[in-house]
């Protein structure tokens, strides 16, 4: 039994095994070998492939620029499936069968949170460019983890830019509606904290259970409270059916956000002009003024044929931190990397990094963007909105 | 936290009912099956799918209007229900309970993987017709009460259908007694292939009037699969005008509970409903077929 599940294990491996080949000339040192398990299949099967190529992009060019510490770097992926339980496995092959000289994280929070276990344990660095989970970092004492370093902001910080511009304009009620799910809690409460603490009042909050497709009651019940915001933590399905009965049940707030499905092009094919001037959050977008950013763009669309998303961005710079810390420490060695990671203050084409003692990241900027005729423009935080002007306040159903 | 008034009361019924028309169609064509053939078809919600998926495909490639496309939805299901019923449902029409859920479970579980590797994973949808029409204090979703005007003229269709015609009232005496049925020299097996394309049609039907209402994936059948459940218990298995009280019920039991207590909670407050009639009325609220 246990010598079948074996044979099939390292079939499936022997299947799933991608070395991201490098053909720049340093073939005289061993090149740096990094592990990862990405889902290349399974639920996260597209994000995960994003990673991937932005992992890939990101060991190719630094290999083709002399490498680090003079040697080239290579990727070693499998695939997890998009399951933690595979993850885990994974990571254990990579350490001590494979012996990669360092892992990157896998996609998606669940999947990181199971596998920081296994990084832990062999006190491998782990730079976890997807994982936007706070619990991940910020773990109860006794508890703590030290390898694990984070990159995206968290989900609690999500709406922080609609926040930040409705308390600017002088609004003073908010209603939170949010998915039941860990991901989307998360950012609810993070937002009503934040709308809290700049004197806004929670006027309703309230949560509904994934998959939910009628959202007339409680919109009802959002129109009688009459807020001047509403923020919404989404995925997809459910932001695109708020908006529609948002229009038939005529809500009219002052301001529209929603966390996540705002920003893929589909909401606006779907939604069309009932689109317009609704606010999105979004980790990175393709036209920020990083550094590096343009030709990380350029490379990219080179290389793959379309734009990139921000999971490819996240996934190639939080590989570029990490060989950072690796060059800046002059060693592969844990202890060595992590005291650079902590102490380290970069920006990448992925925006800033800096984290605390925890590993958890307090540098990264979201950006708000507001859709405007059909584009997503950014309008948050100001020194990256480029002058944008914010179409505001939102006109109601009746008038557009 | 929020005063509820009358008019939002009224607002609330008004969108339950919407909803419960649509469940009251597509149980309709579970309970069929059920009543017909004792076979629980868990592939139920994917048919829904694939009838969104064809109002999609027209309406992106041809732009046929989307309730002009029922007209193709509903024969095309309806073939591929027949198809299924003649290849692989009939063989677990007599077996012991569990190999019909097997089955289906099996078929539901293909057709959802088939339609990700066909149609992708991505995100569709018809963006057809948005807005209200607005009746003094109240709003009324235009693609809702399209879609309800639809659903109830379906229904009453199919009830006509069941009620009056011949064969009808042949499906009927299948579903009473499929041995009497079978001695008065009814075909059971083309009532059988008849059934189960029928109520492949009503999920078609579902599927192509949601899909004006909600974002088309292939794993969006599943709910429907749930809440058909829940409306043929509700109203009593096997027993027809039970299906159409049980969905108006759960579409209302559904939205009362969103507005008084909260949306989290409305799927627990059906099925403690559905525990409820369990335990007051085993056959469901208007009795189903004794077995």
């Amino acid at each position: 039994m246990k010598s079948r599940k074996n044979a099939i294990f390292t079939c499936a491996m022997a299947g799933a095994v991608l070395l991201v080949g490098v053909s720049a000339g340093l073939a005289h040192a061993q090149p740096i070998k990094v592990g990862a398990s990405l889902s290349l299949t399974g639920t996260y099967a597209k994000p995960g492939q994003y990673q991937r190529e932005g992992y890939e992009l990101c060991a190719e060019e630094a290999s083709a620029r002399g490498g680090v510490l003079g040697k080239k770097v290579e990727f070693v992926v499998y695939d997890d499936q998009s399951t933690p339980a595979t993850g885990v496995k994974l990571y254990e092959r990579l350490i001590t069968e494979d012996k990669v000289d360092a892992v990157m994280g896998p996609y998606s929070s669940p999947i990181s949170e199971a596998v920081a276990n296994v990084t832990e344990k062999y006190k491998k660095v782990m730079v976890a460019p997807l994982a936007a989970t706070t619990s991940i970092f910020k773990r109860p004492p006794g508890k703590e983890r030290r390898y694990i370093f984070m990159v995206v902001s968290p989900a609690e910080v999500y709406l922080e830019g609609l926040i930040d511009i409705a308390a600017k304009r002088g609004l003073k009620t908010v209603a939170i509606l949010n998915e039941d799910t860990l991901f989307a809690k998360a950012s609810a409460a993070g937002t009503a904290d934040l709308a809290k603490k700049r004197g806004m009042q929670v006027v309703f909050q309230e949560a509904y259970p994934k998959g939910n497709t009628d959202f007339s009651a409680m919109l009802v019940k959002v129109k009688a409270a009459n807020p001047d915001v509403v923020a919404a933590s989404t995925y997809f399905d459910d932001a695109v059916a708020i908006v529609r009965q948002m229009k038939e049940l005529n809500v009219n707030p002052k301001m529209l956000g929603v966390t996540v499905g705002g920003d893929l092009p589909e909401f606006y094919d779907l939604l069309k002009q009932n689109a317009e001037y609704i606010y999105g959050a979004s980790q990175w977008e393709t036209a920020l003024p990083y550094p590096g950013q343009r030709d990380f763009v350029e490379s990219y669309k080179r290389k793959f044929g379309r734009e990139p998303a921000y999971h490819a961005a996240a996934g190639y710079g939080g590989c570029l931190v990490y060989l950072e810390a690796v060059k800046r420490a002059g060693s592969l060695e844990s202890d060595k990397v992590r005291a650079e990671l902590l102490r380290l203050e970069w920006k990448t084409a992925f925006g800033e990094y800096k984290v605390d003692q925890d590993g958890f990241q307090t540098a990264h900027k979201m950006v708000l963007f507001q859709w405007q005729d059909g584009k997503k423009v950014t309008v948050w935080p100001d020194d990256l909105a480029a002058g944008a002007k914010v179409r505001y306040p939102t006109p109601p159903w009746t008038q557009r | 936290m929020t005063v509820i008034t009358p008019t939002m009361i009224g607002q609330v019924v008004i969108s339950g009912l919407l909803a419960g028309s649509l469940y009251a169609m597509v149980a309709l064509g579970l309970g069929l099956i059920f009543g017909v053939m004792r076979v629980l078809n868990v592939a139920h919600g994917p048919i829904l799918m694939l009838g969104a998926y064809v109002t999609f495909w027209l309406f992106s490639t041809v732009g046929l209007n989307p309730y002009l496309s029922l007209l193709v939805s509903m024969p095309l299901l309806f073939a591929l229900g027949v198809l299924l019923q003649r290849t692989l449902v009939r063989r677990v029409v007599d077996a012991p309970e569990l190999s019909s859920l097997l089955l289906t479970f099996g078929l539901s579980i293909a057709i959802v993987n088939l339609a990700q590797l066909g149609f992708t994973s991505d995100l569709r949808a018809v963006e057809f017709m948005t807005g209200s029409f607005v009746l003094g204090p109240f709003a009324f979703s235009k693609s809702r009460v399209i879609a309800c005007l639809f659903a109830v003229a379906i229904t009453t269709g199919a009830f006509l259908f069941l009620q009056k015609t011949r064969v009808g009232k042949a499906i009927r005496a299948v579903s009473q007694s499929r041995e009497v049925a079978q001695v008065c020299g009814i075909d059971v097996q083309s009532i059988h292939m008849l059934a189960f394309g029928l109520a492949s049609a009503l999920a078609a039907a579902g599927g192509s009037l949601v899909a004006v209402m909600v974002a088309i994936q292939p794993e969006m059948g599943a709910i429907y699969t749930f809440k058909s459940f829940l409306v043929i218990v509700l109203g009593g298995a096997g027993n027809y005008p039970g299906a159409l009280l049980g969905g108006l019920l759960l579409g209302l039991v559904e939205q009362l509970a969103s507005l008084f207590l909260t949306t989290q909670v409305n799927e627990a407050v059906a099925y403690i409903l559905l525990v409820v009639v369990l335990l007051v009325r085993p056959t469901g609220i208007l009795g189903g077929r004794a077995s």
